[in-house]
C-alpha cells in the first residue's frame, strides 16, 4: 500500500503533464476560434492526422519519431490551409448551423478517410527515443520521458503562438482582425490571410500534439472526438479565444482527471448509489463533459475570456 | 400621478458614467421629447427604462407600480412599448406575421391576433404591404412594422428610439403625422429621443436634455432652445463636428 | 377548440406544396401493397423515424434557431424507459412510452432552464456535452445494462399489439406513419400557435422579442421540452423495433447531429424541411452503407462520401432544399 502523500504527488505530476498537452490540443482551437469565431468539429481529426503522419513516416524516412514532428505541424498546416480556403471560406457566409455542419461534414470525412486507408486497429509507436523510457525523480514517482518531452513541447509551443501573436507584425494583425474585422480590413489586412493563418496556427499546433501523444497514447481513426471534447471543455474553461486560457485550462483539467484519490471517492460514492463495473477511465472524461456544462452555466466567459 | 416616474436613475459601465442621476415624470397623454447629442446617454437611458439594463442606483415606476427590478417582458407586458434604433429582422416572418407577435402579447387566439395586426397594418397605411418580407420592405415602411408591432400589443406608452433616423424630410412629414395620429386616437402617451431635431421639436409638449448622462434642462421646446446651457451642449458639439468634418473634406 | 382547428388549418400552404404533401401521402400508404425488397422497407422505417426526429428538433432548431445537439439523449431515455419496464416488469410499449416521455421532458426541463442561459456556440456545444454525460453514465449503469445495452424479449404471440412485436415489417410501418402524421399535425398546430410565432420572434430578433412581452428563456424550454416528446417517442418506438439498444447507438453524437442534420438539410424551420432532408439522407446513407459498407478494403467510404456530402451542402445552399424552393418563389414574387 503506498503513502497517500506519493499517491497525491504521482497523480499531481501526471495530471500536470497531460494537462500540458490538452493544452497544446487546445491551443489550436482557441486561436481558430479567436480570430473567427467558428467552432471546428474537426479539430481532433486534426490531431488524429497529426498521430498517423508521426507514426508513418518515422519508420518511412528511417528517422526518430521526434523528428517527425515539424513534418507532422507541416501536415497539420497544409490541412488547416486546405480545410480554410476549400470548406470554411463558404461556410462564414452561412448561418452558424452551417458551420457546425461543415465542420461535422469534415470530421466524418477525415476520420473516414483514417479508417478507409489505415483500418481500425489501434497502433502505437513502439520504438524511438523517447519510448520506454523514464526517469525516477522520487520515491514512487516516475517520469515518463515520452509525457516528459510532450509537456515541455507543449510549453515550448505556447511561448512560440505567444511570441508570434504578441510580438510580431503578422500577429497584431491577427489580433486586429478576431477584435474587428472589418476594421482590420480597412487599414489593408486581409481577413482571408488571416483567416487562413489562423487556420495554419491551429493546424500545426494540433498536429504536433498528434505526434507527440502517439508515443503514449494508440492512435486510431475514432481518436478524435474524445480530444475534440477535452478541447471545448478546455477552450470553454479558459475563455474562448484566449491563449493563456487555453493554458491554464488545459493543465487544471489535466489535474482533474488524473487525481486518483477523487476518484476512489467518487467510485465508492457512486458504488453506494449501486453502480457497480465502473469502467473508470471512461468515466472520467464524463467529468471533463460535466465541467464544461458547469463553466458554461455558471462563468460563460470563462477563465480569461474577453470575446462574447 | 406621473404613468412613467424616472428618479435618480444612473447607470455606469464599469468606469463609464453613460447616466448620472437622470429624474422626470412623464404624465398620461403626454408627449415628451428626450434630446442630447450623440452619446449623451438617451439609448442608455431607454435600455433602464425598459428593464434591458439593470440599474446602477434609482428606481422607475410606472403605472403607479415600481418596475425597477422588473425584468424587460414584464415591463413589456404592463404597457410599456419600445422601438429599436436599428431594426434587423432576419426575414422568417412576413410583415403581417411580425405584427402578429405584438397581437400575441394580448391574446392567445390566432384569428384575434391577425385581426389585431391586420387592424394596426390599416391603421398605419400599410395593410398592402402584409404578405411581404421584411427585407424586401424600404426603410421607411419597416419603420412602420416596427411601430404597428408596438401598436399591436396595446401600450400605454411607447418609447420610440430615433425612428426619424434615415428618413428623408417627406417621409419624416408622414411618419409625425402617424406619430400624431397614434398619440389622438389610440390615446397612448410618447417618449421619443431624436438627435434629428427636426421631429421633437414639431411634435413634443415637452423636451428634456441629455448631455453626458446628465439631464441639463426641461422645459417646452420652444424655451428650451434658448437655454444657454443647451445651445452650448448641442450645437457646440454639431460646430465641432462641422468643423472636423469640413477639415476631412 | 382552436389549438385543434390550428392543427388542420394547412390555407397558408401553396396549392403546389399541398399537392406534392398529398401525393407523398398517398405513395407512403400504399407503400406496403407496392411491389417492394425488405431493404426498401426498412429503409422507409427509418426515413419515417428520422422524420419525426427531424420534425421534433426543428420545433426548437429549426423555428426557434437554438442549435441543438444533444437529442440523442432523450432517444436514450425513452428507449431505455421503454426497454427496462419491459424486461424487468412486463410493462406494454403504450404504457411505458408515455412514462418515457414524461422522464424525457421531464429531463429536458431541468438541463433546459441552465442551458437555455446559453447561446449560439455556447449553446450548441453544451447540449453535446449533456447528452455525453448521459450516455457515458448509461454506459457504466447495470441497471440499464452497461455499455452492452439491452436485448428486449420475444414475447411471442404475433401479431403482438401489446409489446408491439410483429413478424412482418408492415405493422411498423403503419404505427410509425399514424404517429407521422399525428406529428406533422403538431407541427402544424404549434406553427400557428401563440408559441410558434413567438419563438420565430426569438430567433429573428431576440431584443425586439423581448419587449414584445415574450419571456424569450422560458419559450425556449417549452419548445425544447415539445422538442423532447417527439425525440423520446420514437425512442421508444425503436427500443421495440430494433430489439436491441445500447449507450453507442442511440446516445451518440452522431445521432444528435444526424437528427439536427435532416432539418437543416431539408430546411430547417420550414415543416417540409424535416422530411426532405430525411428522404435524401437516409436512403442515400442506407444505400451506400449497403453498396459499399460491407465489401472488404471498403470500410469507411459510405461515410466518407456522406462526410463529403453533408460538407457541401452546408458550403453551397446553407438554408437547405426547401431554401432553394423559397429563393425561386421571392424572386417569382419580384
Amino acid at each position: 500500500m503506498e503513502d497517500l502523500g506519493i499517491q497525491v504527488l504521482k497523480s499531481v505530476v501526471s495530471g500536470l503533464l497531460m494537462g500540458l498537452v490538452f493544452a497544446l490540443v487546445a491551443l489550436g482551437l482557441t486561436v481558430i476560434f479567436g480570430v473567427m469565431d467558428i467552432v471546428n468539429f474537426a479539430h481532433g481529426e486534426f490531431l488524429m492526422i497529426g498521430m498517423y503522419t508521426t507514426l508513418l513516416t518515422s519508420p518511412l524516412l528511417g528517422i526518430d519519431p521526434v523528428l517527425t514532428l515539424p513534418l507532422a505541424g507541416l501536415v497539420g498546416a497544409a490541412l488547416g490551409v486546405l480545410s480554410y480556403y476549400g470548406l470554411i471560406r463558404f461556410l462564414l457566409r452561412g448561418p452558424m448551423i452551417a458551420q457546425l455542419f461543415g465542420t461535422f461534414g469534415l470530421m466524418l470525412f477525415l476520420r473516414n478517410l483514417a479508417l478507409l486507408t489505415m483500418g481500425s486497429e489501434p497502433r502505437i509507436l513502439h520504438k524511438g527515443w523517447l519510448v520506454g523510457k523514464s526517469f525516477i525523480v522520487g520515491p514512487g514517482v516516475v517520469l515518463e520521458s515520452t509525457k516528459l518531452a510532450a509537456a515541455v513541447l507543449s510549453i515550448v509551443s505556447f511561448a512560440l503562438v505567444w511570441w508570434l501573436i504578441n510580438r510580431t507584425k503578422v500577429g497584431r494583425a491577427l489580433t486586429a482582425t478576431s477584435l474587428d474585422a472589418e476594421g482590420a480590413r480597412y487599414m489593408g489586412i486581409s481577413t482571408q490571410k488571416m483567416n487562413a493563418l489562423a487556420w495554419a496556427v491551429g493546424g500545426a499546433s494540433v498536429a504536433i500534439a498528434g505526434g507527440l501523444l502517439v508515443n503514449f497514447w494508440p492512435v486510431e481513426p475514432g481518436v478524435g472526438l474524445l480530444f475534440t471534447m477535452i478541447a471545448f471543455a478546455t477552450v470553454a474553461l479558459g475563455g474562448f479565444g484566449s491563449v493563456r486560457g487555453a493554458f491554464v485550462a488545459g493543465v487544471l483539467i489535466g489535474l482533474i482527471v488524473n487525481i486518483p484519490p477523487i476518484w476512489d471517492a467518487m467510485l465508492r460514492m457512486i458504488d453506494a448509489a449501486g453502480l457497480a463495473d465502473l469502467q473508470i477511465h471512461s468515466f472520467k472524461y464524463t467529468m471533463v463533459y460535466a465541467i464544461y456544462f458547469l463553466i458554461m452555466v455558471i462563468k460563460p466567459q470563462g477563465l480569461f475570456g474577453w470575446k462574447q | 400621478m406621473a404613468l412613467l416616474a424616472v428618479n435618480q436613475v444612473s447607470k455606469h459601465f464599469g468606469g463609464l458614467v453613460a447616466n448620472h442621476e437622470v429624474s422626470f415624470d412623464l404624465y398620461e397623454g403626454d408627449v415628451l421629447g428626450l434630446i442630447g447629442p450623440n452619446g449623451a446617454g438617451k439609448t442608455t437611458l431607454f435600455n433602464c427604462i425598459a428593464g434591458f439594463y439593470p440599474l446602477t442606483h434609482g428606481s422607475v415606476t410606472f403605472g403607479g407600480k415600481d418596475i425597477t427590478n422588473l425584468k424587460d417582458f414584464q415591463i413589456a407586458r404592463l404597457g410599456l412599448a419600445r422601438t429599436f434604433q436599428i431594426f434587423q429582422a432576419s426575414g422568417d416572418l412576413t410583415v403581417a406575421e411580425n405584427v402578429m407577435v405584438g397581437s400575441f402579447m394580448r391574446t392567445r387566439s390566432r384569428s384575434l391576433a391577425r385581426k389585431s395586426a391586420e387592424g394596426c397594418l390599416d391603421f398605419l397605411g400599410i395593410a398592402d404591404t402584409g404578405g411581404a418580407m421584411m427585407t424586401e420592405l424600404p426603410v421607411a415602411a419597416q419603420k412602420r412594422v416596427a411601430l404597428a408591432t408596438a401598436l399591436a400589443s396595446d401600450p400605454k406608452l411607447m418609447l420610440l428610439d430615433e425612428v426619424g433616423a434615415g428618413l428623408n424630410p417627406s417621409e419624416i412629414e408622414g411618419l409625425i403625422e402617424i406619430l400624431k395620429r397614434i398619440h389622438s386616437e389610440r390615446s397612448i402617451s410618447l417618449l421619443l429621443t431624436e438627435h434629428v431635431l427636426e421631429m421633437v421639436m414639431a411634435m413634443s409638449h415637452r423636451v428634456i436634455v441629455l448631455e453626458s448622462g446628465k439631464k441639463i434642462a426641461e422645459g417646452e421646446p420652444a424655451e428650451v432652445v434658448k437655454d444657454p446651457e443647451v445651445v452650448k451642449a448641442y450645437l457646440g458639439d454639431h460646430f465641432v463636428k462641422r468643423r472636423e468634418e469640413d477639415g476631412d473634406a | 377548440m382552436e389549438a385543434v382547428k390550428n392543427a388542420f388549418d394547412f390555407a397558408d400552404m401553396p396549392k403546389s406544396e399541398l399537392t406534392i404533401a398529398g401525393l407523398g401521402m398517398a405513395f407512403l400508404l400504399l407503400f406496403p401493397v407496392l411491389p417492394h425488397s425488405s431493404f426498401a422497407m426498412a429503409t422507409m422505417i427509418q426515413f419515417l423515424m428520422f422524420s419525426l426526429y427531424g420534425m421534433g428538433w426543428n420545433l426548437i432548431g429549426g423555428y426557434g434557431g437554438q442549435v441543438d445537439l444533444g437529442k440523442a439523449q432523450y432517444v436514450g431515455i425513452g428507449a431505455y424507459t421503454t426497454a427496462v419496464m419491459m424486461i424487468r416488469w412486463d410493462v406494454p410499449f403504450w404504457i411505458s412510452t408515455p412514462i418515457g416521455l414524461a422522464l424525457a421532458v421531464g429531463w429536458s426541463f431541468i438541463i433546459g432552464y441552465p442551458l437555455f442561459r446559453l447561446k449560439g456556440h455556447y449553446f450548441a456545444i453544451a447540449t453535446i456535452a449533456t447528452s455525453l454525460v448521459l450516455k457515458d453514465l448509461f454506459e457504466v449503469w447495470d441497471f440499464v445494462g452497461g455499455a452492452r445495452g439491452l436485448e428486449l424479449p420475444l414475447k411471442g404471440d404475433f401479431p403482438n399489439w401489446l409489446y408491439l412485436q410483429f413478424r412482418e415489417d408492415y405493422y411498423y410501418f403503419y404505427i410509425l406513419l399514424g404517429l407521422f402524421v399525428l406529428g406533422l399535425l403538431v407541427v402544424n398546430g404549434f406553427r400557428h400557435s401563440r408559441l410558434g410565432y413567438q419563438l420565430r420572434a426569438i430567433k429573428d430578433n431576440e431584443d425586439v422579442a423581448k419587449s414584445l412581452g415574450i419571456d424569450a428563456h422560458w419559450s425556449k424550454i417549452k419548445a425544447y421540452a415539445l422538442a423532447t416528446a417527439y425525440v423520446a417517442v420514437v425512442g421508444s418506438f425503436h427500443a421495440c423495433y430494433n430489439f436491441n439498444i445500447e449507450p453507442e447507438d442511440i446516445m451518440s453524437l452522431d445521432l444528435s447531429v444526424l437528427i439536427a442534420m435532416m432539418a437543416m438539410l431539408g430546411g430547417a424551420g420550414s415543416m417540409w424541411g424535416p422530411i426532405i432532408g430525411a428522404s435524401i439522407l437516409v436512403p442515400m446513407k442506407s444505400y451506400l452503407g449497403d453498396w459499399l459498407g460491407g465489401q472488404a478494403g471498403l470500410a469507411g467510404l459510405d461515410l466518407l462520401l456522406y462526410g463529403g456530402i453533408i460538407m457541401f451542402i452546408a458550403a453551397a445552399q446553407p438554408r437547405g432544399v426547401y431554401g432553394i424552393v423559397e429563393a425561386v418563389r421571392a424572386r417569382r414574387r419580384k
